[in-house]
């Protein structure tokens, strides 16, 4: 089910869609990482070991998907900036809002704020991201 | 918290790290060739907790298709193969120009587009393109990277753990 359309408002926010973290789903084998292992993320300055970042943005993904089904798999842009550690047992919401409706060829591209807040509203992740709807007309 | 007071790594299990002044700005990071199997689009659903019925059933788009996001990897192994880069992700810009479909041969290409020093920190960009053999552009990608976590003018004594050289799988 696609939740934007054309007629969409500016200022219409995106269904949250949030993720509890924790460290197994960042494991590969025995591999020890900064993303795995207490020692490895202290030597690089780190005060424990940080999430991986694409599978944080991953509910941001997410909720593209939903909002736009095909016009996110086919014509779907993101620009995302990783503003602080998100680290791996953190609980995380994606976030978005409706921000411009540009014609684009045949379709209309939906802009949106989006970001990725954690369980004290620290916002972890954020930028744009984009999807096609049709026009319809 | 930003690591103040600590070592830069200057090497780590696979070997030294990249410094700043190696990286060369339109630096060909090279290609290579995928071929993405449903495994690993049902390993990039499970990291992702991710579960859509169009990633394993059926889609619109004439059978299954792959998480857009799936490709995050085969650009940074370019990368890795070039530079031992560790540091943290700090951009990602993505299109999706058209459906990735399993059991189809994507050639990804590389290269350092920029770097610069920002809050004492050592940055890099990339930018990467993957097409299919009949030459349709499939993503296109733009990531920074920050060489260190801690700061610049911290001194690089530091031995790592981790590596920025990984081994090339979903």
């Amino acid at each position: 089910m696609v939740i934007i359309t054309k007629d969409t408002e500016l200022g219409t926010y995106l269904p949250p869609v949030s993720r509890q973290l924790r460290l197994e789903i960042f494991k590969k084998g025995d591999e020890k990482t900064i993303h795995t292992d207490e020692e490895a993320a202290r030597r690089e300055g780190l005060p424990a070991p940080v999430a991986v970042g694409p599978q944080v943005a991953a509910v941001i993904f997410k909720m593209m998907l939903m909002c736009f089904g095909e016009g996110w798999i086919k014509g779907g842009k993101w620009d995302l900036t990783f503003r602080r550690p998100t680290y791996v047992n953190d609980f995380v919401t994606a976030k978005g809002m409706v921000k411009a409706k540009i014609l684009e060829g045949e379709a209309i591209r939906v802009e949106c704020d989006v970001w990725v807040e954690k369980q004290d509203g620290e916002k972890v992740i954020v930028g744009t991201a984009s999807g096609l709807v049709p026009r319809g007309d | 918290m930003t690591g103040e007071g600590k070592a830069r790594v200057l090497r780590d299990e696979k070997g030294e790290r990249a410094k700043f002044e190696d990286i060369e700005v339109g630096k060909d990071l090279g290609s290579l060739e995928w071929i993405i199997t449903q495994e690993m689009i049902d390993a990039q659903c499970l990291m992702d907790e991710d579960y859509h019925e169009w990633y394993k059933i059926d889609s619109p788009f004439g059978g299954v298709i792959a998480p857009p996001q799936i490709t995050y990897r085969p650009p940074r192994w370019l990368l890795s193969r070039t530079y031992n880069v560790r540091g943290l992700f700090y951009k990602w810009q993505m299109e999706n120009l058209a459906p990735i479909k399993p059991n189809e041969k994507i050639i990804i290409s590389a290269r350092i587009v920029d770097k610069w020093i920002k809050n004492n920190r050592e940055y890099i960009s990339y930018e990467a393109v993957g097409v299919n053999e009949a030459g349709e552009e499939l993503f296109r990608t733009r990531r920074t990277h920050v060489l260190d976590y801690i700061e610049r003018t911290a001194p690089r004594t530091g031995v790592g753990i981790d590596s920025g050289i990984k081994a090339e799988s979903i």
